[in-house]
């Protein structure tokens, strides 16, 4: 087994983590149906999408527990993902107008 | 000498990491390029055409039952984790199991959207939007039946005596796959059926 120490969330917590994750895949796929822009809509399940991954690699993946990782990449990665998505859409509508 | 390698990828570097998760980590970064470069070609190709309302094409509540499948697997991974570090075999084979089943039920409703998709004469080859719907989709699917068979392996290495000593890490590595692969269809969810 590992010689790394951290300390492991009892099943219970794991059962609450996955009670969020469902609310915020009800959440979405509600959202996606309401009748506001598509834009408005896709940075509305963007953003649930962004809290999911978050809740998943920081409790199921360990990540809150890990001693090797530092807080500020974690919190930095949403904002470069962010950043890169922005790019990749400016990008798509320049090629638009070409 | 197979011991010795167990072993020593265990040990904790000086990154304060056992060489063998930084290695799945290391991989996992290569992945998340993978994809980011499919969904990169996705956002380009989708904003430089006219785009079908996904929800008019897809089975969107079989792909939420699909999301909500992956997310209670990614649930049972966890917990698989958490029995191995208490050294529980009965409930690390149970959660095991679990992930397994809850991966095949997810393939299996993937391939019943496919199945409705070829019924109609939606291929790979017959438009952009269903060249990206299967590119995406395939490629996620081809993931989960890996990371199903892995977990598969390591519930077979249960039944070793020492499986705790030895092969105990790999549980933990084959679950870092897998929520990984559950990250993936968090995006991929919204962005394919949703948006």
């Amino acid at each position: 087994m590992s010689t790394e120490t951290h300390a492991v969330p009892n099943y219970g917590k794991y059962l609450v983590i996955w009670a969020f994750l469902i609310a915020l895949l009800a959440a979405g796929t509600f959202v996606s149906y309401l009748p506001i822009s598509r834009t408005g809509i896709a940075l509305i399940i963007l953003g649930i999408s962004l809290v999911k991954t978050a809740l998943v690699g920081l409790y199921f993946m360990h990540m809150k527990f890990e001693k090797f990782i530092p807080i500020w990449a974690v919190a930095v990665f949403p904002f470069f993902l962010l950043g890169l998505a922005g790019l990749l859409i400016f990008l798509g509508l320049t090629l638009i107008h070409i | 000498m197979s011991s010795t390698i167990a072993v020593n990828s265990m040990e904790t570097t000086q990154t304060g990491i056992p060489t063998a998760k930084l290695g799945m980590w290391v991989f996992l970064a290569s992945e998340v390029m993978f994809f980011a470069g499919l969904l990169g070609a996705y956002i380009v190709l989708r904003a430089g055409t006219h785009w079908p309302h996904p929800a008019d094409e897809l089975n969107v509540p079989a792909a939420a039952v699909n999301t909500f499948i992956l997310l209670s697997s990614s649930m049972t991974m966890a917990l698989s984790v958490a029995a191995v570090h208490r050294r529980d075999t009965g409930r690390l084979r149970m959660f095991l199991l679990a992930t397994i089943l809850l991966g095949c039920a997810f393939l299996g409703v993937k391939g019943y959207e496919y199945s409705v998709k070829f019924h109609h004469g939606h291929l790979p080859g017959t438009g952009l939007f269903w060249d990206v719907y299967f590119t995406l989709t395939g490629i996620h699917g081809l993931h989960v039946l890996i990371g199903a068979l892995a977990n598969l392996w390591v519930l077979s290495l249960t039944l070793k005596r020492d499986f705790f000593e030895r092969k105990g890490h790999l549980v933990e590595l084959s679950g870092l796959y897998w929520h990984f692969v559950d990250v993936v269809w968090i995006f991929l969810f919204p962005m394919v059926y949703l948006i």
